[in-house]
């Protein structure tokens, strides 16, 4: 048992990439299409896992950073004519300055009162979104503009190489010195400034990171659908995400790239049930969680923290 | 008041004043604290302490008054800069991160965002934050031997019995590398073994000329310590000297067991 635990620590990463390069081989066009859609939420709960695992900085606005990043890459296409990569940087660049912008005045709060303000961005930019029509197509929806790569396998196994190497940066940030000053922000705030860690930047590095995945994975997104609605932001998204990170065990990196692709995957599995398919994909995540999750798979990873500071 | 001036002056207050709504919880209080010394501030409880620890670290404002470090004034900064000049602190009741290792709450010590390798130099694991993070294991390390808590070093802090995750704690100030340690109360709570390590402890960073100014109520711990005592009484000093001077003063034996009647 314990042998399996210290294979999954190690090779787990490489375990999920393996299986995910392997997926278009077997999968039919509209299970691949789910999957993909798995892969591109991962990306976005990865920046969750720095945000609220590490930092412990609980917001409910990554539908709107999503957003930001998919609408400005289309835009940058359409209306400026941009490239793909160019696009791509761009979204990426504007998604993190939103989400900073956001951050500077919203992290003086804490606690439910973050959670409300980061729920009423949420609203205000898919409300902008909604109203900006001559910029955004508001409801009719904005489309015609290239994906970042000119097939969707391409797209596919762009995705996963940057899932992968996002993963690996993000666990190598947790194990760094800013990871650090991370959990001592989420585990005491006073020690950890009267200790020399600069709080408020730590706070605001931790969301400048999430917002550029939340970019990056809308930019993924715009590829993936090449038709983007306001409707697709709403902040039941946001939830999902919270959900996916919470279940992935709040800081543990595979795990929630695993529950990503576990919760997109779910409700489509479920479809067969009709009208009661959302009464059992709830019940199932509730049992889940209540039998496994008591603390979070954080369990496992603190005993392979005893393992750390020997590196 | 004959002060053994024996070094220039570290830690200077000048009529510190801190409200909270209408109670005074510090009043006009000034004091020094000199240059490899071991001060003590005594009171009874609820004489605002700790308050002046906090005034002190920068976690409250304060309300008047002045707070000079090395010859600089240091209220208004924040917390984390004035733990960058060479001021750390414990608390009274341990603030240690329970879910990580002894070695990594030290590590804490080094603070963020003082210089140092950056995010992305992290994200990319450059040679200077793989050199950084040599350096720092290795002075973590020197200071955990220094304390002896090196045989726990990878256990998670909240493992550690009592007496160790407070010595964990002032590991942590060590490896801020401080001019100037603050304690509140380390002792409480510690038997007499774990409170007779607690004073060589002290002892041995005073000697590597780290000033301590420590909040105690223990008199033998304060007896044995501390060059000079402050005495605290509703926010305001009511007297201050060397120990045996202390002992003997009427406010201060007033302030602890009332007055008596004649």
């Amino acid at each position: 048992m314990n042998n399996i635990k210290v294979f999954w620590n190690r090779y787990g990463l490489l375990v999920v990439a393996v299986l995910l390069l392997l997926t278009p081989q077997f999968t039919s066009q509209y299970e691949f299409y789910v999957v993909q859609r798995g892969v591109q939420n991962a990306m976005l709960v990865l920046g969750l896992v720095m945000l609220i695992g590490y930092t412990g900085l609980m917001t409910l606005g990554s539908a709107a950073l999503l957003a930001t990043g998919a609408y400005t890459y289309g835009i940058l296409m359409l209306r400026l004519g941009c490239s793909p990569l160019i696009g791509t940087i761009g979204a990426v660049l504007f998604t993190t300055v939103v989400g900073t912008l956001l951050g500077i005045p919203a992290f003086r709060l804490s606690g439910p009162f973050l959670v409300v303000t980061t729920v009423g961005f949420g609203e205000i930019v898919r409300i902008l979104i909604l109203n900006w029509e001559p910029l955004t197509r508001g409801p009719y929806g904005l489309s015609g503009f290239r994906p970042v790569m000119p097939t969707t396998r391409g797209v596919y196994y762009l995705m996963v190489v940057v899932l992968i190497l996002l993963a690996i940066v993000t666990e190598r940030i947790g194990r760094s010195r800013l990871g650090l000053a991370m959990k001592a922000v989420k585990e005491d705030e006073v020690a950890a400034e009267v200790m020399g860690v600069n709080v408020r930047r730590v706070k605001l590095v931790s969301n400048a990171l999430t917002a550029a995945l939340a970019g990056l994975s809308g930019v993924f997104l715009a590829s993936l659908t090449g038709y983007l609605n306001p409707d697709s932001f709403t902040s039941n998204e946001s939830t999902s995400y919270l959900l996916m990170v919470v279940m992935g065990g709040m800081s543990n990196v595979v795990g929630s790239i695993i529950s990503s692709l576990f919760l997109t995957v779910l409700p489509e599995v479920l479809r067969f049930l009709a009208e009661s398919r959302l009464l059992v994909y709830s019940l199932i995540l509730l049992v889940y969680l209540r039998l496994y999750h008591v603390r979070g798979s954080s369990k496992v990873r603190a005993k392979s923290a005893g393992s750390r500071g020997r590196s | 008041m004959g002060i053994d001036k024996n070094g220039n002056i570290v830690l200077k207050t000048d009529s510190l004043t801190k409200r909270f709504g209408g109670l005074v919880a510090v009043n006009n209080l000034s004091f020094e604290v000199h240059e490899g010394q071991i001060c003590a501030l005594i009171g009874p409880n609820g004489s605002g302490k700790t308050t002046v620890l906090n005034l002190i670290t920068g976690i409250y404002p304060i309300d008047g008054g002045r707070i000079d470090f090395l010859g600089e004034q240091i209220n208004g900064l924040p917390s984390h800069a004035i733990c960058w000049r060479g001021i750390a602190r414990t608390f009274q009741n341990i603030r240690i991160l329970g879910s990580q290792t002894v070695f990594d709450n030290a590590l804490l010590g080094k603070g963020y965002g003082n210089g140092g390798a950056g995010v992305f130099q992290i994200m990319f694991d450059t040679a200077k934050h793989r050199q950084e993070r040599a350096a720092f294991a290795e002075e973590v390390d020197e200071v955990l031997k220094f304390v002896g808590l090196e045989d726990v070093r990878n256990e998670l802090a909240r493992n550690l019995p009592y007496g160790r995750q407070r010595i964990l704690e002032i590991a942590r100030a060590l490896v801020t590398k401080p001019k100037l340690l603050l304690l509140d109360e380390p002792a409480a709570g510690l038997n007499s073994a774990e409170i007779y390590t607690l004073m060589e402890l002290i002892k041995k960073i005073n000697e590597t000329g780290i000033s301590v100014f420590v909040i105690e109520h223990r008199m033998e711990l304060v007896g044995e310590l501390a060059d000079w005592v402050f005495v605290l009484n509703y926010g305001s000093k009511i007297a201050e000297g060397t120990f045996d001077e202390i002992r003997e003063n009427p406010a201060v034996i007033e302030a602890y067991l009332g007055k008596g009647r004649d």
